[in-house]
């Protein structure tokens, strides 16, 4: 039997979305719009205060009934969370609030009425009685000795100290060139627009608890919840309606999910609760905020030999479920030598617990500001070395004949062709023009500045990846079910979740190569426990090439059936069938899928003897080398800014990247431009500040800003394609990428804006008021 | 409770409604039309855009019961629209949305500037959707939709 | 975030809600237009009503007049009908200008000039523009009209010299038909509040050179030194003009650090040399 891909491949077409038809109807379902009879909402009564005992929660009179606490859930476990490490201290992260608040937002109290609006009035009159213990608000402060701790019982605020070290960082010691500099990457919130929301009910017929819940990956969340409640996973199915955006931000176990489930346990009706603006940016999952100290040791002729420095990452007051915070230190801390041929490194990493909302998961995790910390550092030594920045990259880029290489972080990378890259960023944005028109002054005052910044993003790892990391719940593989109905159009049942990816589309586009159909006839089904396989959700750019690769075994494997059958029907040998054109095709005529799968499916008599009725498999998948593939790219922009006011304009910004085979390109370039976006918003507007108190300052869209239409460039892509050895297909992951490489790309092109005074641009993000700063204090004035 | 009564996508609506709802608040969760979507509750993300006679407004900030004797457009009123199913086309084919949360108050945004621009230039259109709210897909596609959709209307 | 609970009233006319907002001697009677603030502010619970009194279809606040010397809009022209030139303008473009730069399109349909006035956020655009353009704010209480020169009618953030019980019913305009002017704005994004906001009116045969600054700590003001020295020189010396506003800005913006000073002297000085072009 055989496919034949010259005509039946539909691996890198742009098919439109599947998906696209119901939201542009106005059709999607998310969590907020599935209505049930009887349904309450809920309002949390959140800390007004970052740290204090919990004295007492005064319920207004005559809605006692209506205000829950802790005590009032029943038995909650707080599960562990963060990596199964001696060293790391875990912290109980309670649904609500036991004996003490740890920052301002988190929940002490749930009230319940039969609108949001009746159950806020409620909350309004709650009275939360704490006292006040010291704050901790900065994360490399919090370790100094005798600062007040988080947690009592801790020598210090860290969850952990870690020093990832590679090579002989004293062997450098007297390297000729030693650059030393500091740099932040500030906290900021996730923002997917539909922010986070949770519907639980006990379904009588079913018996057991429903839980709706905006999230990337229901099947760990049903463990997770299970796990908190007591409750057999049994008896528990967790559903991911649409799911509006998540980019890490919905892939933690966080207090509400266990509250609002538990609510539903105790009340026997529908609860709801639908997180708003304001609780988002005080009390989602936050990210970022890594504070860098690190020296480069080099020789003259620019060739970096060794990275050494701390790094501090604001972890914020919990650990959440399942993996904590410390994935993001020491992801950076192996991040940190990038693609460069660096063989030296040394950093010690402190991941601190701080009176802050918890931090989690952000696309690009880590590495955004790992990227920042190098690809500005490189930068930097460059501009004291006296040489380009591209040029600088390019002398110490890892090389195609290089590959596969292990960098001093210890990550394999794979394929590709990095200097290549480069020479292509740095002919989209023309940097021999740019040189040329910063010869004169711009007419209306502003300095414009080129920047580049290389990036590489692992994705695809599996068992090897995740346990080296001491992750409590290991993503190795995923599974997927293909089921062929009667009628020979295709159920497809992934463990992933679709939440704009467009894998509905690029799931289908596998299947149907795989199974010679079209990808209108195949149905892809996520996110409900309840009907689909095994499946860790859709994170860390793993789901083209673990479901991809798990939607590819399950469908070659039913082809295998589909073809015996088909040529049973026809007569003739297996061997002598093809699969194409929704039809086995044998020497002398042909036999449809419809007729196969209904003689499979409901006609049992027509099949060979001894072949098992029906059109199902289910297959796991995950890739031979589970140390991950490596997707990379050069970002290059051209920016503008005002030296007065610090308004920074991108005039260009281009990106080119390799990716490995594509399956829809359509559907990559969107997962670029938007993960570039994103990336945009970390380097110039969003932050989540916290004054001295611990009180968040960003807790609207008023304070907390996000790049629109008139902040995000037209953009320019090139792709290289150098397929993965060991992937389906070659593919790599690249959902990520994007987001890594903006705030260090615009980073280096505002330094070389102001390279004539030397002006430094080494923290995120770069508002009009830090640039302006930046260039003041150039000129020797008052910041 | 105030007694009010409106066209909603062409249906007359008479109903004593909370004060303090919102109109998003009011479709939403009293008439069950989910595809006006809340983002932020105050006026800065645009997913709740809805018309209010002929020009959009944030639903979220108006009060439902302020429409009285208004006529109220939401999402599922344009399903049967002529320009409107050319822009959701356009969306479409330039992959102007990712995960749908803010497509129908892109698209009842993209409609307006369709009508009051004949042929508006990506820099006119990029400052029409400043305080639309897209997190996924980086406005690209959404500009370029809406140019093509416009010449296709405007001709 | 859903505002408490209110009564809701929509008064006939202008003498039935000034009584409606009278007859709550502790204010928990609040007028409503637009609402583009007010229901963001009640969402958070920053404010609460016990009564909203909707004044936004009052025939008296829809009032549009021209006369030979001055323009009348009524306090619920919208923004997006000053952008679009459907009322008269008597600026010579500069008022479409302010309106366009306003939050959103969206929330321009429905914001008014009146309501923006009555509120007086240090950090909106009116304000500023209609001090710079010497306009009047025409005010009805129970005791009758009466009108407030712009710049004396913002006194602070979100303090203003109505009453109680007093509404903004219009803006009472004096034309500047040959005047050039010029404006320019600091935010950190599109549609966000300002970080600095200067409007400059040139001197012009219909009148004299006015400058306004806003998104300072406190509320919009005229630059009075910048103005008369804009007024008494064509040619403008950079360091005199400088050294003129920032002497203003120890008046209007006292506790301005480094950044915020450097912002108002860049918003002004581009402000002036935009109308000079």
């Amino acid at each position: 039997m055989s496919i034949s891909p010259e005509t039946e491949t539909w691996i890198g077409k742009s098919l439109l979305r599947k998906e696209d038809i119901r939201h542009l109807a106005g059709a999607g379902m998310f969590v907020a719009d599935i209505r049930m009879p009887n349904m309450q909402d809920v309002a949390f009564v959140r800390s007004p205060i970052a740290h204090g005992h919990l004295l007492g929660i005064e319920k207004p009179a005559g809605r006692e009934a209506s205000v829950f606490t802790l005590v009032d859930l029943g038995a909650v476990r707080c599960i562990d969370a963060g990596p199964e490490l001696a060293s790391f201290r875990t912290t109980p992260y309670p649904p609500l609030a036991g004996d003490r608040v740890r920052f301002v937002g988190q929940t002490v109290a749930a009230c319940i009425a039969p609108t949001r609006a009746e159950a806020e009035d409620i909350a309004e009159q709650v009275i939360v009685n704490t006292d006040d213990l010291p704050t901790v608000v900065d994360a490399v402060a919090a370790l100094q000795p005798g600062t007040a701790t988080l947690y009592d019982g801790w020598s210090n605020n860290a969850f952990i100290h870690a020093t990832i070290a590679e090579g002989d960082i004293a062997s450098v010691a007297n390297a000729p060139v030693q650059m030393h500099r500091t740099l932040k990457m500030n906290r900021q919130a996730t923002v997917a627009l539909e922010a986070r929301g949770v519907l639980a009910y006990w379904d009588h017929r079913l018996d057991e608890l429903v839980v709706y819940t905006s999230t990337q990956g229901p099947h760990v969340m049903r463990l997770g919840i299970a796990q908190s409640l007591g409750l057999p996973e049994h008896k528990l199915r967790v559903i991911a309606p649409d799911v509006g955006g998540g980019f890490g931000g919905k892939n933690r176990l966080m207090p509400e999910e266990i509250a609002i489930a538990a609510l539903a346990l105790k009340l026997g009706h529908p609860v709801r609760w639908i997180e708003d603006r304001r609780e988002h940016l005080i009390a989602s999952v936050h990210a970022r905020e890594h504070h860098y100290d690190l020296t480069l040791f080099a020789e003259t002729d620019g060739r970096v030999l060794g990275i050494k420095g701390a790094l501090h990452v604001d972890a914020g007051a919990y650990a959440l479920w399942p993996s904590g915070p410390f994935m993001e230190s020491s992801m950076a801390a192996r991040n940190l030598p990038g693609p460069y041929r660096i063989k030296h490194l040394h950093i010690d990493t402190h991941t601190v617990a701080t009176n802050k909302a918890p931090l989690g998961p952000y696309r690009g995790v880590a590495r955004p500001g790992a990227c920042f910390a190098i690809e500005r550092a490189m930068d930097e030594l460059a501009h004291e070395l006296g040489m380009d920045p591209s040029e600088l990259r390019r002398i110490n880029l890892v090389s195609a004949a290089d590959m596969p290489y292990r960098t001093a972080g210890g990550l394999l990378l794979d394929t590709g062709d990095y200097p290549t890259a480069l020479e292509a960023a740095v002919e989209m944005i023309d940097l021999p023009a740019i040189r040329e028109r910063q010869k004169t002054p711009e007419p209306d005052g502003r300095k414009i500045g080129v920047g580049f910044a290389v990036y590489t993003e692992q994705s695809g790892h599996g068992t090897v990846e995740w346990t080296k990391r001491k992750s409590r719940v290991v993503p190795g593989y995923e599974s997927a079910t293909v089921r062929m109905l009667p009628d020979g159009t295709v159920h497809l049942m992934v463990g992933i979740l679709n939440h704009g990816q467009g894998l509905e589309t690029s799931l289908a586009q596998i299947a149907a190569s795989e199974l010679g159909m079209h990808p209108d006839n195949i149905s892809v089904r996520h996110g409900d426990t309840g009907s689909t396989p095994y499946g860790f959700g859709t994170f860390a750019s793993r789901s083209i090439v673990f479901s991809g690769g798990a939607v590819a075994k399950a469908c070659r494997q039913l082809a295998i059936k589909i073809c015996r059958i088909g040529a049973h029907l026809m007569q003739t040998d297996t061997a002598e069938t093809a699969l194409r054109d929704n039809a086995v095709h044998g020497p002398s005529g042909s036999v449809s899928l419809a007729e196969i799968a209904r003689a499979a499916n409901t006609r049992p008599e027509l099949l060979p003897q001894g072949t098992e009725p029906g059109l199902e498999v289910t297959a796991t998948y995950e890739p031979p080398d589970s140390g991950g593939v490596f997707s990379y790219g050069v970002h290059a922009a051209l920016v503008a800014a005002d030296p007065k006011t610090g308004i920074v304009e991108i005039l260009k910004y281009a990106v080119a990247e390799d990716c490995g085979t594509m399956i829809n390109p359509l559907i990559v370039d969107g997962q670029i431009i938007g993960g570039v976006a994103q990336g945009i918003g970390t380097a110039l507007y969003e932050e989540l500040p916290y004054d001295e108190a611990g009180q968040p300052l960003a807790t609207t869209f008023g304070d907390y800003m996000m790049p629109c239409a008139t902040e995000i460039p037209h953009f320019e892509i090139r792709h290289f394609v150098t397929p993965a050895r060991n992937t389906e297909y070659g593919v790599k992951g690249m959902g990520e990428g994007g987001a890594i490489a903006p705030p260090a790309t615009i980073a280096n092109a505002l330094t070389d804006a102001f390279r004539d005074i030397g002006a430094k641009f080494l923290e995120t993000p770069m508002t009009p008021r830090r640039v302006s700063e930046a260039v003041a204090r150039a000129h020797g004035e008052n910041g | 409770m105030t007694s009010t009564s409106f066209c909603l996508n062409g249906r007359e609506i008479a109903q004593e409604i909370d004060s303090r709802q919102s109109l998003a608040d009011y479709v939403r969760e009293t008439l069950n039309l989910t595809g006006t979507h809340l983002g932020c509750e105050h006026g800065a993300c645009g997913a709740c855009t809805v018309e209010v006679d002929g020009t959009p407004v944030r639903s979220c900030l108006v009060l439902a019961v302020m429409c009285d004797g208004k006529n109220v457009e939401t999402i599922e009123g344009t399903r049967t629209d002529e320009a409107m199913n050319i822009i959701r086309r356009n969306f479409r084919e330039k992959h102007a949305l990712q995960c749908g949360f803010c497509t129908p108050g892109m698209l009842l945004t993209a409609r307006d500037i369709i009508r009051r621009h004949r042929a508006p230039n990506d820099a006119e259109i990029r400052a029409e959707l400043s305080g639309q709210i897209c997190r996924c897909t980086g406005y690209m596609g959404i500009v370029a939709a809406i140019k093509s959709a416009a010449v296709e209307i405007n001709g | 975030m859903k505002a408490s609970a209110f009564q809701y009233v929509r008064p006939e006319n202008l003498t039935e809600a000034i009584e409606l907002l009278s007859g709550d001697p502790d204010g928990g009677a609040m007028a409503i237009s637009g609402g583009q603030s007010l229901l963001v502010l009640m969402g958070l619970r920053f404010a609460m009503a016990n009564t909203l009194v909707d004044i936004s279809r009052l025939p008296e606040l829809h009032r549009v007049s021209e006369s030979a010397d001055r323009v009348f809009l009524g306090a619920a022209t919208t923004h997006a009908m000053i952008e679009d030139r459907k009322v008269p303008d008597p600026s010579s473009g500069l008022m479409p200008r302010v309106a366009s730069k306003i939050a959103y399109r969206s929330v321009r349909n429905l914001g008014t000039i009146g309501g923006s006035m009555a509120l007086a956020d240090s950090a909106a655009d009116w304000p500023a523009c209609l001090i710079a353009l010497d306009a009047d704010i025409v005010i009805m209480g129970a005791h009758g009209e009466r009108r407030e020169k712009a710049e004396d009618f913002v006194r602070g953030p979100y303090e203003t010299a109505l009453l109680p019980a007093e509404l903004v019913v219009g803006i009472d305009i004096p034309h500047r038909r040959t005047a050039r002017w010029g404006t320019n704005k600091v935010a950190r994004k599109s549609g966000a509040f300002a970080d600095s906001l200067a409007v400059f009116v040139d001197s012009s045969n219909d009148g004299p050179a006015r400058l306004a600054l806003t998104g300072t700590a406190s509320h919009a003001r005229l630059l009075p030194r910048t103005s008369t020295y804009a007024h008494e020189n064509r040619i403008l010396d950079n360091a005199d003009l400088r050294a003129t506003i920032l002497a203003d800005l120890e008046d209007v913006d006292p506790l301005a650090d480094a950044y915020r000073q450097r912002c108002h002297v860049a918003t002004a000085m581009r402000a002036i040399a935009e109308a000079r072009l």
